[in-house]
């Protein structure tokens, strides 16, 4: 019956109450495993690039000025809180904090820089990491080159060039 | 039916015009054939042994077996079987013949497959383009593997336009779109109206392309992909991310765990609530009804603060990756899921009882934007607007995939074909799927909740699977590849085929009852930034690029109050 | 010359009371919208603020006819204030010697067709879509006011203002069928009258994005949002003009205050079944309109009749 279906909708929205929240007036706390902007702990990272590599939105770039440094940049641009950096840190060096609120108007506002020493193996003095060369090629995408040289030089997926790599924005490389 | 009989079938009429056949599960089959006899056997598959069209692909398979391949995927909704139609075409010759004066629903798969890998079907009764924008130059097809995925052609032509039809005689046109009130994404249709009637229309759409598909074969890997299939659709994401993941799997043969599976069932159906009480909420405003829109949405809310406790997002899940899950379902959690869905079915029925008697939304919604059977099978059409036509199609019954052979539930059909047959469909969904969450919390098992694929994954296998999204089905095919990535990956969201029909089912309307036809096959379609201007005195179209639009905004003349 | 004194002053505050009150009337409007969507809602006094915040933006003119359109803008403005010193609000009409019943049925249409200039002004196809279902409202729903209006004339055997305000419709001591049937049209037609839902079919629409007032903006649009919020103001102070007695105690403030509480009930009542309905389509509004038209018809015979 038309009116008793008005009648019944009424009732429904006046039991109901009113839901409006105060936000952002208030905060608004967010659950447990809410994945905001990630946080990287630069004392924990060994600099393994697992982060880079597997970034589907390519944020998080490498770049090896010399032997013993690498570093880690975080840019955060188009970063898409899937959390995947987090998931396969092998030091957990990575959490998914829990702000949401990060808009601004600056770029550098957001963006995490790690300037990670590396050990050097004594005897041959490159740096290492656990897995041996032939380990590396099994491994997804680690790429090699000079093989001329027989020189196994680690580089990641994603390297930040000094020709800017990226043409909208001005990355400050110091 | 199964594969088996499927292939004996198709031998006995075809035998000679089969190259080779593949059964890689009882519910797949792949048949190689010639492309001389694709129209013929299309047209038996579709006439004669009643399959339903899924989509068309084009891939440039020229780097590892030198042609083109064309695949054109059916579904055996009554036999269980996805069945994949290759034809390879010579790279000097890229040609095929059409079928989509026969099969009406497969007239977009093959203008996109012209588009985008340059393989023309000939005789195809609608040759414009589809996908790529107007300016385009003519010979670039961006999904062949020669043009890189960072290429932009310098020679775009800004100036040219998209030949719409002349409109029939005594109509007149009504640009509906790119920027409207109703439509959530852009999209242009230009109708042809009556004084109050609407005689016919053209879509113009595809305004914002992402290229998702070039991505996924050039740059993204096996499990980053997931994340950007969540991204395809606005409120169905984790069904592209499942449909992808379970393709992959299929093609390589990687079983997901069984808690992953159940996993996956949970957040699909939690998907299919949010989605549907969205889509209540949202038709109820074309109408005029805010309070019904502002009701549902206050119920709706619950869900996603259900999800975001679940999964760490309301929308993107990031949930799927190649052989299970990330996100594990506690005893907690558990807990709280059920009791969400209790006060969720306690004001749902509310709603359901207070719609369900109520003449004034009837008036607007009964005998508006109808799609009989015949309409839904010309255009495979799916989902809701299928089954309140009647057609009795659902791919969680029909191809069960995840742990739906494990729970029971019911498929909602009804006769009317019209808006107020899908609002009830709708309606009707959410009690069944708050039902199969609850089993599946009750029959879910323990374990892992990944099955995490140690070996790389081989090479050159074809994956194929649809899975029932909130809309329909939604339907991928992937080839595996090398690099750790797909050769090709194909989506095919429901609305691509919904909106194929929406042509047929908006005519001899009114033009009032457009927004809510169009809103009722719950469209999900993305888009851009063109402006056409109609002089409704001399009939003449002219469309404005980017600068004519700057140009025009600053002459405009500026009174200071 | 007291007469007049009286009139100009009558005049100011009903123009005050236009200009004040109507504001807040919608402010109660969407204040109780929300209440019934579950919602807070904005400050009773947000309607004001939108005036002033549109009054002080950049006027863009683009359209078919600038000129037409400011015209539209002001004539629906002073159309519409012109009507609030016709309706008597708490004690007579202030022009009610000096104007008569057709006067007011003429501004009320001509309140009407400011909308179609906008829409014709502006020229677009939305607009003039909107504006065609505006035409096709008007010219089937119009005509009852004014055959209430003249009813009351026929009652009472005069078209001056005052002597068809005030419970003429009910023709003194007799009674007549007349005045109930024409009571319960324009009842059903209030709704239709302010252009809520479900007959808000030309105004706010999700389908021709605003209609008529697709292409105003800045002072024009404050100009239109104000003449509806004053027709919901006048078209409730008609109503109860013509067809609820006044209690006149004879102190001016106690009679108006009663008379703006009465006016709030009645805004109450079309606010509820606003929130509560659907809008309807514009050919299933003029069937509406149109039966009702039949019946004003029928009302006005047997007013002569009896």
């Amino acid at each position: 019956m038309y009116l008793l279906s008005k009648i019944r909708e009424t009732a429904l929205s006046l039991r109901a109450g009113r839901v409006t929240l105060t936000y952002p007036v208030d905060p608004r706390p967010v659950p447990e495993r809410f994945r905001g902007r990630p946080v990287f702990h630069p004392e924990k990272c060994v600099g393994c690039a697992g982060c880079a590599n597997n970034c589907p939105a390519r944020e998080i770039l490498i770049a090896d000025p010399c032997q013993e440094m690498r570093v880690v940049m975080y840019l955060g641009r188009r970063c898409s809180y899937c959390g995947r950096c987090a998931d396969l840190c092998p030091e957990k060096a990575i959490t998914m904090s829990h702000e949401y609120e990060n808009a601004s108007p600056k770029i550098t506002d957001i963006r995490q820089n790690l300037e990670i020493w590396m050990g050097t193996c004594q005897r041959c003095g490159r740096c290492f990491k656990d897995a041996g060369p032939l380990d590396q090629l099994m491994m997804k995408g680690y790429r090699f080159d000079d093989l001329s040289a027989e020189l196994w030089v680690y580089r990641s997926r994603a390297y930040l060039d000094r020709e800017s790599v990226v043409k909208d924005i001005d990355i400050e490389l110091e | 039916m199964g594969s088996h009989d499927i292939l004996n079938k198709i031998r006995e009429g075809y035998g000679t015009s089969i190259t080779r056949a593949d059964i890689p599960a009882d519910n797949r089959l792949l048949v190689f054939v010639r492309p001389d006899s694709v129209k013929s056997l299309a047209n038996y598959l579709f006439r004669d042994l009643d399959a339903r069209y899924c989509v068309g692909i084009g891939i440039d398979d020229r780097p590892y077996s030198g042609d083109f391949l064309v695949v054109h995927d059916f579904a055996f909704d009554k036999g269980n079987v996805l069945f994949s139609l290759i034809v390879p075409v010579p790279a000097s010759n890229p040609r095929i013949p059409c079928i989509s004066d026969a099969i009406p629903g497969a007239n977009w798969s093959e203008r996109e497959m012209r588009d985008l890998v340059g393989i023309t079907a000939e005789g195809c009764p609608n040759p414009k383009r589809l996908v790529l924008p107007d300016g385009w130059p003519e010979n670039l097809h961006p999904l062949r593997k020669d043009v890189s995925w960072n290429h932009v052609p310098e020679d775009f032509d800004d100036t040219k336009t998209y030949p719409f039809d002349d409109p029939p005689p005594g109509t007149t046109v009504v640009p509906f779109g790119p920027f409207h009130p109703t439509l959530d994404e852009p999209s242009h249709f230009r109708l042809y109206v009556e004084g109050e009637f609407v005689r016919g229309c053209e879509y113009r759409g595809f305004m914002v392309h992402r290229g998702i598909e070039k991505l996924a074969d050039s740059v993204m890997t096996y499990n980053e992909i997931p994340m950007l299939a969540e991204r395809i659709c606005g409120i169905c994401g984790c069904v592209h991310s499942v449909t992808y993941a379970q393709a992959i799997e299929q093609a390589a043969a990687i079983q997901p765990t069984p808690r992953a599976e159940f996993i996956r069932t949970i957040m699909l159906e939690i998907e299919r609530l949010h989605s549907h009480a969205l889509w209540v909420g949202l038709a109820s405003h074309i109408l005029g009804f805010d309070t019904l829109f502002m009701q549902s949405f206050r119920i709706r809310e619950p869900i996603m603060w259900l999800a975001e406790k679940i999964t760490g997002n309301r929308k993107t899940y990031a949930l799927c990756l190649i052989g299970g899950v990330r996100w594990d379902i506690t005893p907690d959690l558990g807990t709280e899921i059920r009791q969400v869905l209790d006060q969720l079915e306690k004001e749902w029925k509310g709603i359901f009882d207070a719609v369900k008697g109520d003449r004034n939304i009837m008036a607007r919604s009964k005998g508006i934007g109808v799609a009989d059977k015949t309409l839904v099978k010309d255009f495979s059409l799916l989902g809701p607007v299928a089954r309140a036509a009647g057609v009795n199609i659902d791919v969680r019954r029909d191809h069960p995939y995840a742990a739906y052979d494990k729970v029971e539930f019911s498929v909602i059909t009804q006769g009317g074909g019209d808006v107020w047959s899908r609002i009830v469909v709708r309606v009707l969904e959410v009690f069944e799927s708050i039902k199969i969450i609850r089993q599946c919390l009750e029959k879910m098992p323990e374990g892992p909740i990944q099955a995490e694929p140690t070996a790389e994954l081989p090479a050159g296998r074809i994956g194929t699977s649809s899975v029932e999204a909130p809309r329909g089905e939604a339907h991928h095919f992937a080839i595996t590849g090398e690099g750790n990535r797909p050769r090709r990956w194909r989506v095919r969201a429901p609305t691509y085929q919904n909106l194929q029909g929406i042509p047929a089912m908006i005519k001899d309307q009114r033009l009032a009852d457009m927004t809510i036809s169009l809103g009722s096959i719950d469209p999900c379609f993305s888009c851009t930034d063109r402006m056409e201007i109609v002089d409704l005195q001399t009939g003449k179209v002219r469309i404005w690029n980017q600068e004519e639009v700057l140009r025009s905004t600053l002459k405009v003349k500026r009174r200071r109050s | 010359m007291k007469g007049l004194l009286t009139a100009f002053f009558s005049s100011l505050i009903n123009l005050i009371l236009v200009l004040l009150v109507a504001p807040l009337f919608d402010g109660l409007t969407r204040k109780v919208t929300a209440v019934v969507q579950s919602r807070k809602g904005p400050p009773v006094t947000q309607s004001y603020m939108d005036l002033m915040k549109l009054l002080i933006k950049e006027d863009i003119e683009v359209g078919e006819s600038p000129v037409m359109q400011r015209f539209s803008a002001l004539l629906s403005f002073a159309a519409i204030l012109s009507v609030a010193l016709l309706i008597p609000m708490g004690t007579s009409a202030p022009l009610s010697g000096y104007a008569d019943s057709i006067l007011l049925i003429y501004l009320l249409t001509l309140a009407g067709i400011s909308i179609l200039l906008a829409g014709l002004a502006a020229g677009s196809t939305y607009s003039l879509v909107g504006m065609s279902r505006e035409m096709m409202g008007m010219m089937t729903l119009e005509p009852l006011m004014a055959i209430a209006i003249i009813l009351s004339a026929t009652h009472v055997g005069s078209l001056r203002l005052d002597a068809v305000f005030g419970g003429a419709v009910y023709g003194g001591s007799h009674f007549f069928w007349s005045s109930i049937l024409i009571l319960g049209v324009v009842t059903f037609a209030l709704q239709a009258f302010v252009g809520r839902m479900p007959f808000d079919v030309t105004e706010a629409e999700t389908e021709i994005m605003e209609g008529p007032l697709v292409e105003y903006s800045g002072p024009k649009l404050a100009l239109f949002k104000f003449t509806r919020m004053a027709k919901m103001f006048l078209y409730t102070a008609l109503f109860l003009a013509l067809f609820v007695p006044r209690i006149a105690t004879g102190y001016y403030v106690v009679d108006l205050i009663v008379f703006l509480a009465e006016q709030a009930v009645l805004v109450l009542l079309v606010t509820v079944i606003a929130a509560t309905h659907a809008r309807y389509r514009i050919d299933q509004v003029v069937r509406y309109y149109v039966i009702l038209f039949i019946l004003a018809l029928l009302a006005l015979l047997l007013a002569v009749v009896e």
